[in-house]
């Protein structure tokens, strides 16, 4: 690089690494406090970096991005409360490990494959941002409906235990998720007139409500069993069990960079595709959702996956794919800095400048996420009927938060009563995410591509990624229905034994 | 243990404190005797609210007051609209930073609850940000005549960034003054409607001028014209739709506009203090760099005129919302 020297004139300040370590600490700590997001804190902290030099200024905010994104994870594992949406998916396998004990593995697994979900993201936004974001473009509302078709797929897998129960789960998810206004017309949808509804109903009090409020029930209806202290944080994590997880570490990452790449699918997306992908394919399949730490692994991977690459079409197309690449983009232009093709040719020293930051951010999530281990596990010891009180209080406040509305901590409330009867019912709460989370992708890409096809259907065939996304789509239910009739057949062929002996 | 507590309860405070509910600090007789609340009808993150923290920074040091911003989204602003115009305590301390959503949402939800002209007062139009209408690179139209006349042989798609946004209601605005075939193709938020475009999925657009100058510069969309009054200092060589002088579009004059309101009750001494203090905001060389970023025009209106053309936009809306089948 000829002009080597600059960018490291440019980097290599106090002000930057500064700003990396402050943004990943608040990013941290935010994250894992339900009902702050990180997006909030990169909004607030935005008025902040106008005063900064640019490098630093965007640095902030990447570092707050990516603690937020693996701050989550801590509050998911050990109290069942998801700091942020995307940390949804790792409580499935991160909680069932603390109430095993192994709260700090799960933690460390957490965070290293965060951490190295984080790096190939870096890498691939670094060296394939130009030919990720050319697919990025490639990606339309029919590319995107056989995506969201394949996604939906998921469900299938998620929903081994009683494939009817997951189906059930996975239709009232997508049912609710209709509340609000139609995309097309405008309409209300489902609102009663509620002008509360009328944004859809909000996913942070839903998951708050929906995982964190059972447990508390749970335990004031059994009148408080003496806490088990069985060692509580537990050993951390040993090298032979990351390497057991690296195969779904790596493809996490791959499908978190994929999905950060195309603008607006999102973190929650990525972390439970890749932790369903992950279960299909691991010897240890049936442990997953009672403790699995792979199953941890798989989903911060997915998650983490995205926080380098959605940067990619933000600086190499000035699109940004979620709300917080959106704030960074208007962090960019405060400074005089337009993200877009033309940023590579005028800025180029100071672009990769900011990759340099950006790589450092991975080191750096390491350290903090360590020392955040050591303090954040002692919560595991706290007996809970001192915990949870305080864990109802953040609830309440995460879900107050998130608009500045009373009515969401009703809401929350309401999702906890059906959290509660989805564990009596033994009903599967992650097909009913996916439903809600994919339900309205999946609404939207269709009538999208009704709309630019002027209903010609063929649109839905037009293209390479169309004919691979379809495959899969029908691979998977194939997969499916086999598993399914071969796990019947095995039933029945053990109860034809029992009968014959 | 304690330790964990105090920390928890120490994390707890300052959250609160950062979400807004600072401290009051009361000062002498004159307005303002409270900190100021700026309520952001949409959530963190979008140009309202990066519009809003600039501003609120800027006339913090002119007033020598905290001024607090706060985020109150839903239903296209009208949810943070309507609950000022409720009023209640400390309307008299708060203003809310208002742009098209405010005129649009009056023309599409019919059961409001309150006037979006007289329940409040108009202090300042802060910025006015054009519309600028695109094409995709390799569209065959070179200028909005070309658009027009292959819009009336054949059904053209436009992207927009949600239902009731001035991107979408400058597209319905288009099409019914051209009298031209147009489908209204809805993305959540400009930034999923983009790729749409630059991937040429649907024929045009009529987007915020921040969101595709770059793109426009860089020869991947191509710019027919732009819906101010006035051509752009931005893109220069880029008529007005005005200026095409033929299919109505004389009539077609429309920006994103962002500025300042407050509760019909708001004080006449606060509203000369405020008008005098964003007066000054507005001279800021720091507020000038930041309108320059966005592509934008300080505004021109401020109180009784700035009510006036509320009242115009409201009308003017509620017109095309009906031809387009939007009002609900």
């Amino acid at each position: 690089m000829e002009n080597f020297s600059e960018v490291v004139g440019i980097f290599f300040s106090l002000d930057n690494f500064l700003a990396i370590a402050v943004g990943v600490v608040i990013g941290v700590v935010v994250g894992s406090i339900p009902g702050l997001t990180a997006t909030m804190a990169v909004a607030l902290a935005l008025p902040f970096t106008f005063s900064m030099q640019p490098v630093a200024a965007i640095l902030l905010l990447v570092g707050i991005y990516k603690g937020g994104m693996y701050g989550g994870s801590i509050t998911a594992i050990l109290i069942r409360t998801p700091g942020s949406p995307a940390s949804a998916c790792t409580l499935l396998d991160g909680y069932p490990m603390a109430q095993q004990g192994h709260a700090k593995k799960a933690l460390k697994a957490a965070l290293y494959s965060s951490v190295i979900a984080d790096f190939i993201s870096n890498i691939a936004l670094i060296f394939f941002a130009a030919y990720l974001a050319k697919i990025a473009l490639n990606f339309g509302a029919p590319e995107f409906f056989w995506l969201i078709c394949f996604s939906l797929t998921i469900i299938i897998s998620l929903a081994s235990g009683s494939m009817i129960k997951g189906l059930m789960a996975a239709l009232l998810g997508i049912l609710l998720s209709m509340v609000g206004l139609d995309e097309v017309f405008g309409s209300q949808r489902l609102t009663f007139g509620n002008y509360n509804l009328m944004d859809s109903i909000s996913f942070i009090p839903l998951l708050i409500g929906l995982f964190a409020i059972p447990e508390i029930i749970e335990f004031y209806r059994k009148k408080a069993i003496p806490h088990i202290k069985a060692k509580a944080n537990g050993a951390g994590l040993a090298f032979s069990e990351l390497k057991r997880c690296m195969k779904s570490i790596v493809r996490g990452s791959l499908i978190g960079v994929i999905i950060g790449a195309i603008p607006g699918t999102g973190a929650t997306a990525a972390a439970f595709i890749s932790y369903s992908d992950a279960r299909r394919r691991s010897p240890n399949r049936a442990n997953f959702g009672k403790g699995e730490v792979e199953g941890v692994a798989a989903a911060e991977a997915g998650n983490n996956g995205v926080a380098g690459a959605t940067l990619i079409p933000l600086l190499s197309l000035g699109i940004p794919g979620d709300v917080i690449t959106a704030i960074i983009l208007g962090a960019f232009m405060v400074h005089g800095l337009t993200p877009g093709p033309l940023m590579f040719q005028e800025n180029l020293s100071l672009i990769y400048a900011l990759f340099l930051g950006i790589m450092c951010s991975s080191v750096i999530l390491l350290v903090v996420g360590n020392v955040a281990i050591k303090y954040f596990s002692l919560i595991a010891d706290i007996p809970k009927s001192i915990l949870f009180p305080i864990v109802l209080m953040f609830c309440v406040y995460g879900a107050y938060a998130v608009n500045n509305a009373t009515f969401d901590v009703g809401l929350m409330l309401a999702f906890g009563v059906l959290g509660y009867i989805f564990n009596r019912t033994a009903i599967p709460a992650a097909p009913f995410l996916i439903g809600f989370i994919l339900g309205p992708m999946f609404e939207d890409n269709l009538r999208r591509s009704l709309l630019i096809g002027s209903n010609d259907l063929s649109i839905f065939v037009r293209g390479p990624i169309t004919w691979v996304f379809i495959v899969l789509t029908v691979g998977s239910i194939g997969l499916a229905i086999y598993r399914f009739a071969a796990s019947r057949r095995g039933t029945r062929n053990s109860t034809d034994e029992s009968h014959q002996t | 243990m304690n330790k964990l507590l105090s920390a928890t309860c120490l994390a707890a405070c300052g959250s609160a404190l950062a979400l807004g509910l600072t401290v009051s600090s009361a000062s002498a007789n004159e307005w303002p005797t409270d900190d100021i609340r700026l309520v952001v009808p949409y959530a963190p993150g979008g140009t309202t609210d990066v519009l809003s923290r600039r501003v609120a920074d800027l006339l913090q040091q002119e007033l020598d007051a905290n001024v607090v911003v706060e985020n109150r989204p839903g239903a296209g602003s009208t949810v943070g609209t309507g609950r000022l115009a409720r009023g209640g305590r400390g309307v008299d301390h708060t203003i809310l930073m208002a742009s098209p959503g405010h005129t649009i949402g009056a023309a599409i939800y019919p059961d409001l609850g309150y006037d979006p002209v007289e329940d409040f007062v108009f202090l300042q139009n802060m910025i006015d940000i054009p519309n600028v209408m695109v094409v995709p690179a390799d569209s065959p139209y070179e200028s909005v005549i070309e658009f027009v006349e292959a819009a009336k042989e054949e059904n053209m798609t436009f992207s927009h960034s949600g239902v009731g946004s001035s991107i979408h209601m400058s597209g319905e605005l288009f099409k019914t003054l051209t009298e031209t075939n147009m489908t209204a193709v809805p993305f959540a938020g400009s930034g999923a409607a983009l790729p749409a475009l630059l991937g040429g999925d649907v024929d045009v657009s009529f987007e915020n001028m921040p969101t595709v100058l770059s793109h426009i510069r860089s020869g991947d969309l191509r710019a027919l014209a732009v819906t101010s009054a006035e051509r752009s200092e931005y893109l220069p060589d880029v008529p007005t739709l005005s200026e095409v002088g033929e299919y109505n579009l004389d009539q077609f004059v429309t920006t994103a506009w962002f500025g300042l309101v407050a509760h019909s009750s708001f004080p006449e001494e606060a509203q000369s203090v405020m008008q005098d203090a964003l007066a000054k905001v507005m001279e800021r060389e720091e507020f000038l760099d930041f309108a320059d970023q966005l592509g934008a025009e300080p505004g021109q209106v401020s109180g009784e005129q700035f009510k006036q053309f509320i009242a115009d936009e409201v009308e003017r809306w509620e017109g095309v919302a009906q031809q387009a089948g939007i009002s609900q």
